[in-house]
């Protein structure tokens, strides 16, 4: 088990290093070069060049990567080229929006989603049928719409929820939850639909076991094979499902942030991508995977500890 | 034909020439690196021979690593150590266009009827295969895929089917005709007829020996039922956990075992007579071989000797080396 | 937003588990595959109503400067953000441009890209699959690792900092897509890839010599063509939302150029003052989407998906009825008048005219499994069910439990014990019986635990729950019953889990399991057979003991007349669904007088003595027929060489004169009285025609109709 948990940490500490890498040469292969950018239209060659020389964007590759890694290690990101904030203060403040966001949606979404695969597998026929309908349907809906959708519903025709805006925990923990709560459910609705999909089809496989027949041999309740044996057994890729649907979710803020106005991840890397700020994207990239990786790990954990296999090797 | 028949059994199978195959010293250990070499062998020091003509049966429980030999010989394990030699040719570590050039002189018949032919391809297309790669015409590997259905027992219009219109019992005769439709000199038939019904394993089991009586072919039947091994081969050889425990005549191997394995062997086949399998059981018990304690693992010595009646603390230390006993060889140090 | 690839319920097709001893149920052919998925896919109407929208709107956007009512660019000052008008079908933008013009201008474009990440992603997974479950452990590893490294990453992200660097064109963009997607597909298509891989017709071309490379191509790829068709089709939805949905965000084609997440980003912007903009771009995406995966999930839908071992609640309110149908027609408590004598004694299970069936509402159309199978089990004695594959054997065992599989319910006859009849009795009624009165033990030990659970959970919580006992007192029991079923380290055992023991222990653990509610009748599926026969002997002997010391009765299935020879005390052969002979078990494996019964005596080799093995064992031509083909008359007539005229006509179980045996046969007696062995029926053809020329050519004219035809549904 150790074993496990070291080789797991050094594969999440390889997918960083990949990730900065790669995040860097695109950085580097933005249109522009960092000192055209930071100085704005307008500025002479003359100034472009001195600042690149004296940020030392002219020097090779390696050496700017191992500057930007030896610095990031310390934590620090660097310096937005348009507004000349601190990258990693930035990003700071904006990673609790986008984890509150990211974390309420897949929470969300694995409540429901179990409770309506669990249900259409469990009690089949008709109700199945429905279950089955209504999820291809939140498969299918753009969240971007729904999440318009719900804008409409909830804060223009009746103002239960702000329709835009964050407002930070610190500060009022119920109107956190409020202004959470429209882009929480928008994200929701497709996660949803995906792991009650994925509970289905493990609680059906589960139930098609062999051991099934042996608890009803020995006059096991209906309910304990459902909610013990069979849920037990389909647990390990239902967590499976729900840490992938948490990376797509976690990227799904980038809509469910634009759309409601709020201060987090996504926004900032689609207003830097936009400004060819390069400094703020390759920071937000290397957070933002840093954060995937750290959760995915864990979840990962979890499934190999809930495998007796795995537990006893 | 028939002349070669009777003097293949008569003759002692050693006597009778360079032998088709021979397996020296075999050695298979799953996995790779460390963890493997300490992990005991699923084949450990194997040795044995298969003259023209000759069937040899390979028996054993599960984990005796008698499949793994096969698969060996067949090129579809890596061999860890020791050598298999195909008429002469070292084919230990054939690749693909070495086995090729064999001209499809070893073949093979496994398990399971249901997988051993691809679902998707027509019995003809799956009949051709071997000839065509060999560059036979397409048509001509047509004309030869009816003949063998036809000898097989089935209708010629069977080429143009897929396996799912099939019976068990007749995929694995389709089995046994595409092994058989590059006129092979040795087939390996790894557990042929066990997924079989008692009528249709009959049906399998007449066939393979008819086709042998008729084209003088060496079999190494491999299975787990020493009554079925008993049928077919003319010798066996049994093994435990890797190890060759005894080997000889057929007859005398299952007639008197001499082996405390073998034996046990033996004695637990249940055979459909009441009175008699009461005796037998009654025997068997006698025996005093204890119930399925784990080999040993690693170190040397009989890896039966958990469960051996007659094992002291020799057994523990050295491993017995083959002896001959009566008609026999024997690994064991009581015998 | 980049949506996770569903890991497809694996598609079964391929995968294992195929060897299950009695699966009769019919329809579980598998026909040829291309044939299968368009029958998948012309079979479910939502998936044909997805082709035709796709279809519908990939021509409407073809062909659109034909017959698009506006240029994508004109403006209608007289219309701005209208609704549905006669000129404007779909209303117009905040620009007056008409909606339904921009939607299918825009289709083509939104269609291409999505497939261009389809077919790098599905290309380069498909590839990676193919790689990694031919190239061996080591070529499996690495790649695994890079995938698992790709699907770790946040690609929304990264698809977004790569528009930073390239910019916003789509195509490039749709196509690194894809590459990060290949990830995804890897893992749903490597699994199959690798059971393909494991095929033996992949292991027979190898010992042809058919290089890796072939194999893949020839063995391994077409195979793979469903799931791959299924993932392409998901992908493609899924493309098509992210693209949307970049374009929402701002980075989608150039402005002027429409584009559906542009559109709604649009929409959005007038949700306060229009909102019916929203609804037809919204509308022609989600349908397009839905379509695409409606596609997919029918293709993708397993074809014969195993019946789940406990019904759902809906298939249980069926057989509830289905059970309440046949109690009304049994004759309530006069059970007597037919079951004789047997049924008053306590702990006789008295088997009468049972039939089990396919359930009509199914795709099986009330095909019938077993028919009027009777026999009787005294207490404390072991009767076997013996016959071949598919003659219902299981099927007549799992009926006395109350356990057969969904879709497959008794549907006549009474299972009588102890006054009760089990066949007419509800869930309810035999959730009493299970475990206390009758218990059940299966072929695979290791599939009939739990694999979650340790042995002793599962051995404490059912004497717990069967026994009434508490958690101490269970414990002492579970240790007693391990010992009592031979195992020496029971405290060990009790603490590990399934997966660690080997399968001669999990079947001592199984029956502990099945003793724990201290059972009157066990009822034992082939408990022996995939065990070694040293282990079949020891498990054989504690049955003995068991039924010695505790003086229950045993029904034990299976196929190998040695084990019946060596427990049973009475013995029910069966055939195609039916009892052929029944009675003392020395009385019938002495002296059988049924030709069935005779002719697999003849085939066993165990049968033979070691020196007078016989060069060519005795055979039945043909096989057991599928329960569809049942003639009215005598079922093994078409096998059996003793066969005549008489043999047509329905063929009532007698008593054969054999003490209380009985047999079907018209001709026993006359057998009886001529001794008739059974002979060898299939000569080897080469001989057969220079000897028995008759015989010869009958076996070479063989028709065709003499192969078996699976259903195709």
């Amino acid at each position: 088990m150790a074993l496990f948990i070291t080789k797991r940490l050094l594969m999440a500490l390889a997918t960083v290093l990949v990730v900065a890498v790669l995040a860097f040469l695109l950085v580097h292969a933005m249109p522009g070069s960092p000192g055209a950018v930071s100085l704005g239209a307008g500025a002479s060659q003359e100034a472009i060049d001195e600042v690149n020389q004296r940020m030392g964007w002219n020097d090779p590759l390696p050496t700017q990567f191992i500057t930007w890694l030896g610095s990031a290690v310390q934590g620090d990101l660097g310096v937005s080229l348009i507004d000349g904030r601190s990258v990693s203060a930035d990003l700071a403040s904006r990673l609790p929006v986008t984890a509150s966001l990211a974390a309420g949606a897949t929470l969300l979404s694995a409540i429901l989603g179990i409770a309506l695969g669990v249900t259409a597998a469990v009690r089949g026929g008709f109700l199945d049928q429905v279950i089955g309908g209504f999820v291809g349907l939140l498969v299918a809906l753009p969240a971007f719409w729904v999440g318009v959708l719900f804008v409409y519903l909830f804060a223009v025709q009746s103002s239960i929820f702000p329709a835009t805006g964050y407002v930070p925990f610190e500060v009022s923990p119920q109107d956190w939850a409020l202004s959470l709560a429209l882009p929480v459910i928008t994200l929701a609705v497709g996660g949803a639909a995906f792991i009650a999909r994925q509970t289905r089809a493990s609680m059906l496989e589960a139930l098609q076991q062999e051991h099934i027949r042996t608890l009803r041999a020995t006059a096991t309740p209906t309910w304990k094979i459902l909610y013990v044996h069979a849920l037990r057994y389909a647990s390990l890729p239902i967590v499976a499902g729900i840490a992938l649907q948490f990376i797509g979710l976690f990227g799904g803020s980038v809509i469910a942030e634009q759309l409601f106005a709020m201060p987090g991840l996504g926004q900032a890397v689609q207003t830097s991508v936009s400004t060819h700020d390069a400094p703020a994207v390759q920071g937000v990239v290397v957070i933002a995977t840093v954060v995937v990786v750290a959760v995915n790990l864990v979840l990962e954990l979890a499934t190999k500890f809930l495998d007796p296999k795995l537990r006893a090797s | 034909m028939s002349t070669a028949v009777t003097e293949r059994r008569d003759t002692p199978p050693s006597a009778a020439g360079t032998p088709v195959l021979e397996v020296k010293d075999l050695v298979v250990r799953y996995g790779r690196g460390r963890k493997a070499a300490a992990a005991p062998a699923a084949v450990d020091h194997v040795s044995f021979s298969i003259a023209p003509g000759e069937t040899v049966g390979l028996v054993g429980e599960s984990g005796s690593g008698k499949s793994t030999i096969g698969k060996a010989i067949l090129g579809l394990q890596k061999v860890s150590g020791g050598s298999i030699t195909y008429q002469g040719r070292d084919i230990t570590a054939a690749n693909a266009a070495q086995r090729r050039a064999l001209g499809g002189e070893l073949r093979a018949v496994f398990q399971d009827p249901n997988s051993s032919l691809n679902p998707r391809n027509t019995i003809g297309a799956s009949l051709g295969e071997p000839l065509r790669l060999r560059g036979v015409s397409a048509t001509e590997a047509r004309a030869k895929a009816e003949d063998m259905l036809e000898r097989v027992g089935l209708p010629r219009e069977a080429v143009d089917r897929y396996p799912s219109q099939f019976s068990g019992g007749q995929r694995q005769r389709i089995s046994v005709a595409r092994a058989l439709i590059c006129d092979p000199q040795l087939v390996v038939c790894d557990e042929a007829v066990s997924a079989l019904d008692l009528s249709t394993q009959a049906q399998v089991l007449n066939l393979l020996a008819d086709l042998r009586d008729e084209r003088g072919l060496s079999y190494l039947f491999i299975a787990h039922d020493i009554a079925v091994v008993q049928f077919l081969a003319e010798r066996v050889v049994v093994l435990y956990r890797g190890q060759v425990m005894e080997t000889g005549p057929a007859v005398a191997v299952t007639g008197s075992p001499k082996h405390p394995f073998t034996q046990a062997l033996v004695a637990a086949s249940p055979v459909p007579r009441p009175a008699e399998q009461a005796a037998r059981r009654e025997a068997r018990e006698a025996l005093g071989v204890r119930t399925g304690a784990a080999a040993v693992p690693g170190s040397g010595g009989c890896p039966f000797r958990l469960r051996c009646p007659l094992a002291t603390d020799l057994c523990a230390t050295e491993r017995p080396a083959l002896r001959r006993v009566g008609a026999s060889d024997v690994a064991c140090h009581y015998a | 937003m980049i949506p996770t690839v569903s890991p497809a319920s694996a598609d079964a097709d391929q995968a294992g588990s195929t060897t299950t001893a009695d699966a009769s149920v019919p329809g579980a052919g598998k026909a040829a595959p291309t044939r299968l998925s368009r029958h998948r896919l012309l079979g479910s109407p939502g998936a044909v109503a997805g082709l035709l929208w796709l279809v519908a709107v990939v021509a409407a956007s073809l062909t659109a400067p034909l017959w698009l009512p506006f240029k994508t660019e004109d403006q209608d000052f007289t219309a701005v953000l209208s609704g549905p008008t006669p000129a404007h079908w779909l209303g117009t933008d905040e620009l007056g441009r008409d909606i339904l013009s921009r939607i299918f201008a825009a289709a083509a474009g939104t269609l291409g890209t999505s497939m261009l990440t389809v077919i790098v992603g599905v290309g380069i997974g498909t590839i990676l699959a193919m790689a990694a479950a031919g190239g061996g452990e080591r070529v499996e590893g690495v790649i695994s690792r890079v995938t698992e490294i790709m699907m770790s990453l946040p690609g929304t992200v990264i698809i977004l900092a790569v528009i930073g660097a390239v910019g916003t064109n789509i195509p490039m963009v749709m196509a690194i897509l894809g590459i990060l997607m290949s990830a995804g597909i890897y893992r749903v298509i490597l699994g199959q890839a690798k059971s393909l891989q494991s095929q033996l017709y992949v292991d027979a071309a190898k010992v042809d010599g058919v290089g890796p490379l072939g194999i893949s191509l020839r063995h391994v790829l077409p195979g793979l063509a469903n799931t791959i068709v299924v993932q392409a089709a998901l992908i493609f939805a899924v493309g098509m939302l992210i693209q949307a949905g970049l374009a929402f965000i701002g980075f989608g084609p150039p402005i002027p150029q429409p584009s559906w997440g542009g559109m709604i980003q649009g929409a959005s912007q007038h949700v306060y003052d229009a909102p019916w903009m929203m609804v037809p771009t919204g509308a022609v995406l989600a349908l397009t989407v839905l379509s695409a995966n409606a596609i997919g999930n029918a293709l993708g839908k397993a074809p014969n998906a195993a019946a789940p071992h406990l019904p759902s609640a809906a298939s249980r309110r069926q057989r509830a009825k289905a059970v309440a149908a046949i109690a009304a027609a049994a004759p309530g408590g006069k059970e007597k008048d037919d079951a004789g004598i047997h049924s008053g004694a306590k702990g006789t299970l008295s088997v009468r005219n049972l039939s089990v069936g396919v359930d009509s509402a199914g795709a099986g159309n009330g095909v019938r499994l077993v028919t009027g199978v009777s026999f009787d089990v005294e207490q404390g004695t072991v009767l076997g069910l013996v016959g071949e594959s598919g003659c219902g054997k299981t099927m007549t065992a799992l009926s006395l439990l109350g356990l057969l599989p969904s879709g497959v319910s008794a549907t006549g006859g009474q299972i009588l014990w102890n006054g009760k009849n089990l066949a007419a009795a509800t869930d309810k009624d035999m959730e009493a019986i299970r475990g206390r009165d009758i218990a059940l033990i299966s072929q695979e030990p290791m599939r009939a635990l739990d694999p979650m659970f340790t042995v002793g959970y599962q051995l404490t919580a059912t004497i717990r729950r069967l026994r009434g006992m508490g958690k101490a007192d269970a414990r002492v029991e579970a240790l007693a019953l391990l010992e009592k079923v031979g195992i020496v380290d029971a405290a060990r055992i009790l603490k590990t889990y399934p997966h660690q023991i080997s399968g001669g222990m999990a079947q001592r653990v199984a029956i502990a399991l099945a003793l724990s509610g201290q059972p009157k009748l066990l009822v034992a599926d082939e408990p022996t057979t995939a065990l070694d026969v040293t282990v079949q002997a020891e498990i054989l002997s504690l049955l003995r003991a068991l039924v010695k010391d505790t003086g229950m009765s045993v029904v034990m299935v299976t196929h190998d007349l040695g084990v019946v020879a060596d427990i049973c005390d009475q013995v029910a052969v069966m055939y195609a669904g039916q009892v052929v002979e029944n009675g003392k078990t020395q009385a019938i494996l002495d002296n059988p007088r049924h030709p069935y019964t005779l002719a697999l005596l003849a085939a066993d080799p165990h049968a033979n003595d070691g020196d007078a093995m016989p060069e060519r064992l005795a055979t039945i031509s043909g096989q057991v027929p599928q329960p569809k083909d049942w003639p009215a008359g005598c079922r093994f007539a078409a096998r059996c060489q003793f066969a005549g005229s008489a043999c047509l006509e329905p063929v009532p179980l007698l008593p054969s004169g054999a003490g209380d045996g009985l047999v079907r046969c018209v001709k026993a007696d006359q057998l009886a009285v001529e001794g008739m062995d059974w002979l060898a029926t299939d000569l080897p053809s080469a001989r057969a025609l220079e000897v028995t020329p008759k015989g010869g050519t009958r076996e070479l004219n063989t028709p065709l109709s003499g192969i078996v035809e699976k259903d195709l549904a």
